[in-house]
């Protein structure tokens, strides 16, 4: 499979002060969408600055389509859209004015830049605002736009940052779904959200104060830290209910999470359906009302929670190994 | 011309032309244009009117020369020193992360702030050469008339890349804006007392009633061609930089 993105030993250093990205080696295969994840402040705006060439690493390099991405590879930003978080559009041009804008930056001609102008208004859904000034569009129409704009040259690939960023759950969704359809495309999204990266991404890096902690398809992720672990949603009585649990054998823990959950984590040594149905057994012979069965490892928010975990528990040895 | 040379022509002007039409048409549709011009037009006319009695063309022209050298030059340190550092988060994100060169960005906004400072002198300057001419003793020779216009104008310039190479390298504005306020009047006011006549803008209007009347002495000249070089030099020393700079 070919890189389209490919960092090795990525590093960037603010003014002698802050390790922004930290050594960071990632590859983005052709035609996936790769989630980066992290919490607010771990890098991940960094270093797609790094790898648009915004900003010059202080060691390591980056390449893109084989390339190796400088200040100056204006024609390898040719093949890459780009929607940073909360776009800053000029205030006094209307949609139609900023896409020829940005249609003109990538030298299009007339033709071109209509022809393309006109599917991207109506593909965002923005047609009836066409002619309106952008200094009166909400939060929800800027990302819209900045998603047309970062379409109008019919890139390759395709960085999102954070484009869920300060929509409600209506715009949101329409923002999802609009990324879900793209195809044809690698994608790049950084976002915090982790159920925006597990509906839409096929891969994922995790990174953590500058560091990436972990690469590869989502689903690993979750395996790799499968803990024998289930989440109940009950309703009734759950006192007893978990005093009961905890005399069965392969059950670890057992613990209350509010009113209505309890997460049961069994011994690794035997299989998740063994202990399920013995919790099943037990939950027949009472009153209570099983709302949800959910299973640990398909909740990204614990894996990646648990990789954090791991990772700063790892102390000094996280500098001697690589 | 082939196809392939017209594309290869259009991506290397089309983008330096997008960013230079989109800042001019920007600042000539802004307020402070409007407000500008408002109140260079009738500074101008009212200097006319007041003094077209008693003193000839040769002395009201660089008057109202002189007020682009001491009150108009703040708006257009205002407008200039932060070209680039009021922009750096639009900046990366809408511009310089599409196909677009560093040079071609710069250089559009050296060009737009030059001929947008161009535009707004010479509508303002042609009320006042109009007015002077027809109100006034008439005691101007043509070609000096046109220098002495022209040789402001390439102070104006010098002013201009000065600001838009303060923003460029300071990315604090108001810090950039200061700084040229300090340079610009240190220049006007006290390089004559400190006998860098050559290099003081109020050196060039102090000696335009004789230029204006036909006397070619060397000094304007001198004074002209210095703040061309200074121009160029900063122009390029910025440009340089910006094609290194993180955004």
């Amino acid at each position: 499979m070919t890189s389209i993105i490919e960092t090795t030993n990525l590093t960037k250093i603010f003014g002698h002060k802050l390790i922004a990205v930290n050594n960071l080696s990632l590859e983005v295969e052709e035609g996936s969408v790769y989630g980066f994840l992290g919490p607010n402040g771990a890098g991940k705006t960094t270093t797609i600055r790094l790898v648009l060439g915004l900003i010059r690493p202080t060691a390591g390099e980056v390449t893109v389509f084989g390339e190796r991405m400088l200040p100056s590879s204006s024609e390898l930003r040719r093949r890459i859209g780009y929607l940073p978080t909360n776009p800053k559009l000029p205030p006094k041009m209307t949609p139609i004015m900023y896409l020829d804008f940005v249609g003109k930056l990538f030298a299009q001609n007339k033709d071109q830049r209509t022809s393309r102008l006109s599917k991207l208004i109506r593909s965002v859904d923005l047609l009836p605002s066409a002619s309106r000034e952008i200094k009166g569009f909400s939060t929800g129409m800027v990302t819209r736009l900045g998603l047309a704009a970062a379409l109008m040259n019919d890139p390759d690939l395709l960085i999102l940052d954070e484009p869920t960023s300060g929509l409600d759950p209506t715009g949101r969704k329409s923002t999802l779904d609009l990324i879900e359809e793209l195809d044809n495309k690698t994608i790049f999204v950084s976002s915090h959200i982790l159920s925006d990266i597990e509906r839409i991404c096929t891969h994922v890096g995790v990174v953590n104060e500058g560091k990436l902690i972990y690469s590869g398809p989502i689903k690993e992720m979750k395996k790799q830290i499968q803990r024998n672990r289930i989440r109940l949603e009950l309703d009734g009585n759950l006192d007893d209910f978990c005093e009961k649990l905890k005399s069965i054998n392969y059950v670890m823990d057992v613990e209350r999470r509010g009113d209505f959950t309890i997460d049961i984590t069994f011994d690794s040594q035997i299989s998740t359906i063994i202990g399920l149905k013995q919790v099943i057994e037990l939950l027949s012979e009472t009153e209570i009302e099983l709302i949800s069965i959910n299973s640990s490892t398909s909740r990204i928010e614990d894996a990646f929670l648990a990789l954090l975990e791991e990772e700063e528990s790892r102390g000094f040895l996280r500098a001697v190994e690589d | 011309m082939g196809s392939l040379e017209q594309s290869k022509i259009r991506r290397t002007i089309m983008p330096f032309l997008a960013i230079f039409q989109a800042d001019l048409e920007a600042l000539l549709k802004s307020r402070i244009t409007y407000g500008w011009l408002i109140a260079g037009v009738f500074l101008q006319v009212i200097r006319v009117l007041s003094n077209s009695r008693i003193t000839p063309t040769s002395v009201i022209i660089p008057l109202g020369l002189n007020d682009f050298i001491i009150i108009w030059s703040m708006l257009i340190i205002g407008t200039t020193a932060s070209t680039v550092s009021s922009e750096t988060g639009e900046l990366a994100d809408s511009i310089m992360s599409k196909s677009v060169k560093r040079q071609d960005y710069i250089f559009a906004k050296f060009a737009s702030r030059i001929v947008y400072v161009a535009i707004m002198y010479l509508a303002i300057t042609l009320v006042l050469v109009i007015a002077s001419l027809r109100l006034a003793e008439n005691d101007y020779d043509i070609y000096g008339l046109v220098a002495a216009i022209l040789f402001v104008l390439i102070a104006l310039i010098m002013l201009t890349s000065l600001g838009v190479s303060l923003s460029t390298f300071i990315s604090n504005s108001v810090i950039a804006i200061v700084t040229l306020l300090i340079l610009w009047y240190s220049m006007t006011a006290f390089f004559p007392l400190l006998d860098m006549e050559l290099l003081s803008p109020s050196n060039l209007i102090a000696k335009m009633p004789d230029l204006i009347q036909g006397d070619w002495t060397g000094d304007s000249w001198i004074t002209a061609v210095i703040f061309g070089y200074i121009s160029v030099v900063f122009t390029f020393l910025t440009a340089s930089y910006f094609t290194t700079k993180d955004l």
